[in-house]
C-alpha cells in the first residue's frame, strides 16, 4: 500500500520508475532480511498518513514542484531505511491553489475524509494563516515550511509548528552582523511597500543598529511599480550598502536599472535569493548583481567543500551543480527553500518515534515530543546546516549562507551562526491547551 | 492564374513582413520564461509594429483587386473520398473514454496534475482540440460524447427529431449562457482543476445534454445549446480540410486555404454573435484578469495575490464588461461600416462579418495557452499512461519526465513571445482578409465594401495591441 503511493508519489516527479522499484525492492529485501525487524516488530503495519497540502496550481505553483519534489524524495528515502516506528509513509496530496480559503477546506479534508495522521508542506504565509485555525479547530498536527514569521509570534495555535526552515526575522537579524563587519555600516532599504517588505525594513533595522550601523534612508516602491530608475535619487550618496528584497516579475527590470543608475560605480548590494529564487542568475539583465551578495537559505549552487550528505541531499532531490534539475537545466530549482521539506518530515519521523505515536490519539503527544527538540547537528537529517527548535515558539533556528555572485554562480563566503538570528521567545505556545 | 499570384504574393508579402518586423527587434534583443524575462525585451516595438501590420494589410485589401483572393479562396482539392461513417463508433468510444475519466476523476489522484480528468479537460480538449480543430477540421463531430450513445438511444425507438421543440425565437441563447457558466467556471471558480469537483461537472453535463439531445433531438440540440459543439464546430470552419456529401454514406474531403470556408458561411443570429465574442472576451479576459492593471484596479496587491476565492465577485463583473464591451465595440463598427459604405446597409451585416472574429478567437487561445499547453501537456500524458495511480504504464510515458524547462529562462521567453506576437499579429491580418472577402459579398463593389470595413479594421488595430499589451504587461496571481 505504501509503497504503491510513494511509486505513485515519486512517478509524478519524474523519478524513473528503475530506480522507484529498486528502492522497493531494497525495502521489501530488508524485511525479509535476518536481524532486520522494523516492519516486522511493529504492533501495526499501516502507513503512517501524511497530508501534504502542495501549492499545485495557483501563484505558488513553482515551488510547489520543488516542494514536491523533495517531499517525494525525503519520503522514500524515510520509507527505504524502514519507515517511521516500522510503518511506511504515505503522501497523500491536496492543491490549495495557493489559496487560504481553499487551504482551510485542504486541512478539513485531510482530518475527516483522508484521515491522515497530519498535514504539512505549506509555503506561502497567506495560506498558512488562513489554515492555521482549521488545524487548530480539529487537532491535527500543522507542520509548515514557510519561513513566515507568523509562528513565532504567536499568532496561531498549538498544532502548528515550524521546525524545519529558520522564519524570515531571524533571517534578516543574522545577516545584519555580516553586513555591517564587510560591506558597510550605512545602509538603505529598498523594499515592495507591503507586508513583506515591511517584515525586512522594520526586522533589519534594529538589528543593523545592534551592530553599530544605520538605516541612512528607506526607498518603499509601491507593489505595481514596473519601472524603478525614478526612485534611484532617493538613495543618499553616502550609503554603503542597498539592502534590496523585490519581488514579482519586474525584479530583472528592477535590477537592469539599478545598473544603469550606478553604472561601474554605486554602493554595495545586499539582496534576498527570494527575489531570484528558481531565477537564473546568468538571465540576461542581471549582470549588475555581479559581485554582490545574497543570503541564501541553502546554497544553489554545489560548494566545493560541501559535506558529503549535502552531495546526497542534492543527488537525492534532483538537482546539479546549478541547482537546476537534473533532467531538465533550464529548471531551477527553489534551493533556498526546499531543503526544509526534507528536514521537516525527518523531525515528523524523529517526533513520531520519540512518543511512540500509534494513531491519532497521539497528535498531542507528537506536538510536545516535536516541542520538546532543541538542538539538530547538521548531517543527512539536516543537510542545510545545525538547528536549534525552540519548543515556546515552535519555530527552529539555523545557520544561513551569505553568497557572492561570481562568473554567474553563487558562492558561499561566510556562514552566519544560530546566536546570529535568534531573538527573544516572544511566545509560548506550550501553555496553551491543546 | 495571374489573379491566383497577385493573392498568393500578397499573402507572401503580408507574412514576409511581418516576419521581418520581428527579426528586426530580435537583433536587437538575442535573448528572455516567465513574464519577468518579458518585460526586459522589446515589446513595444511589437505592439507598434503589429498595429502597423493590421492597419497596412487593409490598406493593401483596399486597393488590390479582390477577385484573385476570392478565387483562391474558393478553389478546393479533393484529396480522399471516404466511405464510411464511423462517427457513431468513434463517439461511443470517446463517451466510454470520458466515462472512465470521470471515474478517475472520483477515484483517482487527488492531484490535478497527476488524475488525467483536468488534465484532459482543460488542457487536452479546451486547449489542445481548439487549435486541432482549427487547423485540421472537425474532429469532434467524430470525438464528441453525445452522437454514438444517442444513435443507440434511436434504436430503442425514440424519434431522432426528439419528443420537443426548442423554441425558435431563443436562437443559440441557451449556449451562450452554458459558454459563460464554461468560462465562469474555468476562470473564476476557486477550484475547477480539483478531479472531483471537475468529475461532478462533467459527468452533470453530460447528463443534461444527453437528455437534451434525447428530448429535443441531436441535431437542434447541438446547433443551438450544447455549446462544446457549436464552439467547435465555428473554430473548425478556419481550418484547411473540409467534409462534403456525395451519395449516400460516401464522402469527400477537401483541402483548401485556411479559412475558405469562412468565406461564404451563412449569418449567425444575434445569439450566434454574442456566443462567438464571448469565446473571445473570456480568453481575453484570462490574461486581462491578471495583469497589474486589473489587480490594482480591484484593490489586490499583485505580488500577494490573495487567491482566486477573493476575487470572484471583481472577475465575474469583470468578465461580463469584458463581454459586453467586446460586443458593444463590434455590433458599432459593423454599423459604422453600413453608415459608411451608405447605400442600403445588407442584411445581416454583423452576422456575417462576425465569422472574421474565429482566427482572432484562434489566435488568442493559441498564443495564451501556449506556456500552459506546453506543461500541462506532457503532465497529460504520464497521468493518462496510469489513470489510477495503479502503476501501470498503458503507453510508455508513465515516468516521463515532465520538462518544464520549456517554458523557463530568458531564451524560452524570448521564443514564446515571438511565436505569440506571430500569431496574434498573423490572426488579426487573416482576420481583416477574411472580413475583406465577406464585405465584398455583402456589399459589392471595391468601394463600398472598404469603407464598410474601416471601423472593423480599426476595432482589428485596437484588439492586435491589445493582445500584444496582454502577453507583455506584467502580472501577478
Amino acid at each position: 500500500m505504501s509503497e504503491d503511493r510513494i511509486l505513485k508519489l515519486d512517478r509524478r516527479n519524474g523519478l524513473s520508475r528503475r530506480t522507484t522499484l529498486k528502492g522497493l525492492g531494497a525495502a521489501a529485501g530488508l524485511i525479509a532480511a535476518p536481524g532486520f525487524v522494523r516492519y516486522g516488530q511493529a504492533q501495526s503495519s499501516a502507513p503512517i498518513k501524511i497530508g501534504f497540502q502542495c501549492h499545485r496550481t495557483g501563484i505558488g505553483a513553482a515551488y510547489g514542484r520543488w516542494y514536491e519534489r523533495v517531499t517525494a524524495a525525503a519520503a522514500k528515502r524515510i520509507n527505504d531505511a524502514g519507515g517511521i516506528n516500522g510503518r511506511p509513509l504515505e503522501i497523500v496530496i491536496e492543491d490549495d491553489g495557493t489559496d487560504p480559503k481553499r487551504g482551510a477546506e485542504v486541512v478539513e479534508k485531510f482530518a475527516n475524509q483522508h484521515k491522515v495522521d497530519l498535514v504539512y508542506g505549506t509555503l506561502f504565509s497567506h495560506v498558512v494563516v488562513g489554515s492555521a485555525p482549521a488545524a487548530g479547530e480539529l487537532k491535527i498536527p500543522y507542520y509548515v515550511v514557510s519561513e513566515g514569521y507568523h509562528v513565532a509570534s504567536g499568532k496561531l495555535n498549538r498544532y502548528c509548528v515550524q521546525p524545519g526552515i529558520t522564519d524570515v526575522k531571524a533571517q534578516v537579524r543574522s545577516v545584519a552582523p555580516w553586513i555591517a563587519g564587510n560591506l558597510g555600516k550605512k545602509v538603505t532599504l529598498v523594499y515592495p511597500d507591503y507586508a513583506f517588505g515591511h517584515d525586512h525594513r522594520d526586522f533589519f533595522e534594529p538589528a543593523i543598529k545592534a551592530q553599530g550601523g544605520e538605516v541612512v534612508a528607506k526607498v518603499p516602491i509601491p507593489p505595481t511599480e514596473t519601472s524603478f530608475t525614478r526612485y534611484f535619487p532617493q538613495i543618499p550618496s553616502d550609503t554603503d550598502v542597498i539592502y534590496h528584497v523585490m519581488v514579482g516579475p519586474a525584479v530583472l527590470t528592477f535590477v537592469k536599472e539599478l545598473g544603469e543608475f550606478f553604472g561601474s560605480g554605486g554602493p554595495q548590494l545586499f539582496g534576498f535569493i527570494d527575489s531570484l529564487e528558481a531565477v537564473d542568475i546568468k538571465s540576461p539583465g542581471l549582470e549588475f548583481l555581479e559581485g554582490s551578495h545574497f543570503w541564501e537559505g541553502m546554497p544553489r549552487y554545489a560548494q566545493p567543500d560541501q559535506p558529503d550528505y549535502v552531495t546526497a541531499y542534492r543527488e537525492a532531490v534532483g538537482i546539479d551543480e546549478n541547482g537546476a534539475s537534473t533532467g531538465d537545466a533550464k529548471d531551477i530549482s527553489t534551493a533556498a527553500h526546499m531543503f526544509g521539506c526534507w528536514e521537516t518530515l525527518n523531525i515528523i519521523k524523529a517526533s513520531m518515534e520519540a512518543c511512540g505515536y500509534r494513531g491519532p490519539e497521539d497528535r498531542a503527544a507528537m506536538i510536545e515530543a516535536t516541542e520538546a527538540m532543541t538542538e539538530m547537528e547538521a548531517g543527512p537529517d539536516h543537510p542545510q546546516g545545525k538547528k536549534l527548535f525552540n519548543g515556546k515558539t515552535h519555530q527552529v533556528f539555523g545557520e544561513q549562507s551569505i553568497s557572492q555572485v561570481s562568473d554567474g554562480k553563487l558562492k558561499v563566503v561566510h556562514r552566519t551562526s544560530i546566536e546570529d538570528g535568534s531573538y527573544e521567545p516572544e511566545a509560548d505556545y506550550t501553555t496553551m491547551s491543546f | 492564374m495571374s489573379d491566383r499570384r497577385d493573392a498568393t504574393s500578397l499573402f507572401a508579402s503580408l507574412f514576409v513582413g511581418i516576419f521581418f518586423s520581428l527579426m528586426w527587434c530580435s537583433r536587437a534583443f538575442a535573448h528572455a520564461s516567465d513574464r519577468g524575462h518579458v518585460l526586459l525585451l522589446p515589446t513595444h516595438y511589437y505592439l507598434f509594429g503589429g498595429m502597423l501590420a493590421v492597419a497596412l494589410s487593409f490598406l493593401v485589401l483596399v486597393f488590390l483587386p479582390p477577385e484573385g483572393l476570392l478565387r483562391l479562396s474558393s478553389q478546393r482539392l479533393p484529396i480522399a473520398r471516404i466511405r464510411f461513417d464511423g462517427r457513431g463508433f468513434v463517439s461511443c468510444l470517446s463517451a466510454l473514454f470520458l466515462a472512465g475519466l470521470i471515474y478517475t476523476g472520483f477515484a483517482g489522484s487527488r492531484d490535478p496534475l497527476s488524475n488525467p480528468l483536468p488534465l484532459t479537460v482543460w488542457t487536452l480538449l479546451w486547449v489542445g482540440l481548439t487549435l486541432f480543430q482549427g487547423l485540421a477540421g472537425n474532429i469532434w463531430a467524430w470525438l464528441n460524447p453525445w452522437y454514438g450513445p444517442w444513435r443507440l438511444i434511436l434504436r430503442l425507438g425514440v424519434p431522432s427529431r426528439g419528443f420537443l421543440r426548442l423554441p425558435r425565437a431563443i436562437g443559440m441563447i441557451p449556449a451562450v449562457l452554458l459558454l459563460f457558466a464554461f468560462a465562469w467556471f474555468e476562470l473564476i471558480y476557486p477550484a475547477p482543476d480539483d478531479p472531483a469537483r471537475l468529475a461532478i461537472a462533467v459527468l452533470t453535463y453530460w447528463v443534461f445534454s444527453m437528455l437534451g439531445a434525447v428530448i429535443f433531438g441531436y441535431h437542434g440540440w447541438s446547433r443551438r445549446v450544447e455549446f462544446l459543439t457549436i464552439f467547435f464546430t465555428m473554430i473548425s470552419r478556419l481550418s484547411l480540410f473540409s467534409l462534403r456529401r456525395e451519395t449516400g454514406r460516401s464522402r469527400v474531403l477537401f483541402v483548401g486555404v485556411p479559412g475558405h470556408k469562412l468565406r461564404d458561411t451563412a449569418a449567425l443570429p444575434l445569439s450566434g454573435i454574442l456566443f462567438l465574442l464571448l469565446a473571445l472576451s473570456s480568453v481575453s479576459f484570462d490574461g486581462f484578469m491578471r495583469t497589474f492593471l486589473w489587480l490594482g484596479a480591484i484593490g489586490v496587491n499583485p505580488l500577494e495575490f490573495p487567491g482566486r476565492s477573493a476575487v470572484v465577485l471583481p472577475n465575474t463583473i469583470g468578465l461580463l464588461s469584458m463581454f459586453a464591451a467586446l460586443c458593444t465595440a463590434f455590433l458599432l463598427a459593423v454599423r459604422a461600416g453600413n453608415a459608411l459604405a451608405g447605400g442600403e446597409p445588407p442584411r445581416r451585416a454583423a452576422g456575417h462579418l462576425v465569422w472574421s472574429i474565429i482566427p482572432i478567437a484562434l489566435a488568442y487561445h493559441f498564443s495564451h495557452y501556449l506556456v500552459a499547453f506546453a506543461i500541462n501537456s506532457q503532465y497529460a500524458l504520464s497521468a493518462l499512461s496510469d489513470p489510477l495511480m495503479q502503476g501501470w504504464d498503458l503507453f510508455g510515458t508513465a515516468d516521463m519526465y515532465v520538462q518544464a524547462g520549456v517554458a523557463l529562462g530568458a531564451e524560452s521567453a524570448w521564443k514564446i513571445w515571438n511565436a505569440q506576437a506571430f500569431a496574434i499579429i498573423g490572426g488579426h491580418v487573416f482576420a481583416i482578409i477574411v472580413a475583406h472577402m465577406i464585405a465584398h459579398r455583402l456589399y459589392g463593389g471595391r468601394k463600398r465594401a472598404g469603407l464598410s470595413q474601416i471601423p472593423l479594421a480599426v476595432l482589428m488595430v485596437l484588439y492586435t495591441v491589445f493582445g500584444l499589451w496582454l502577453l507583455s504587461a506584467p502580472t501577478g496571481g
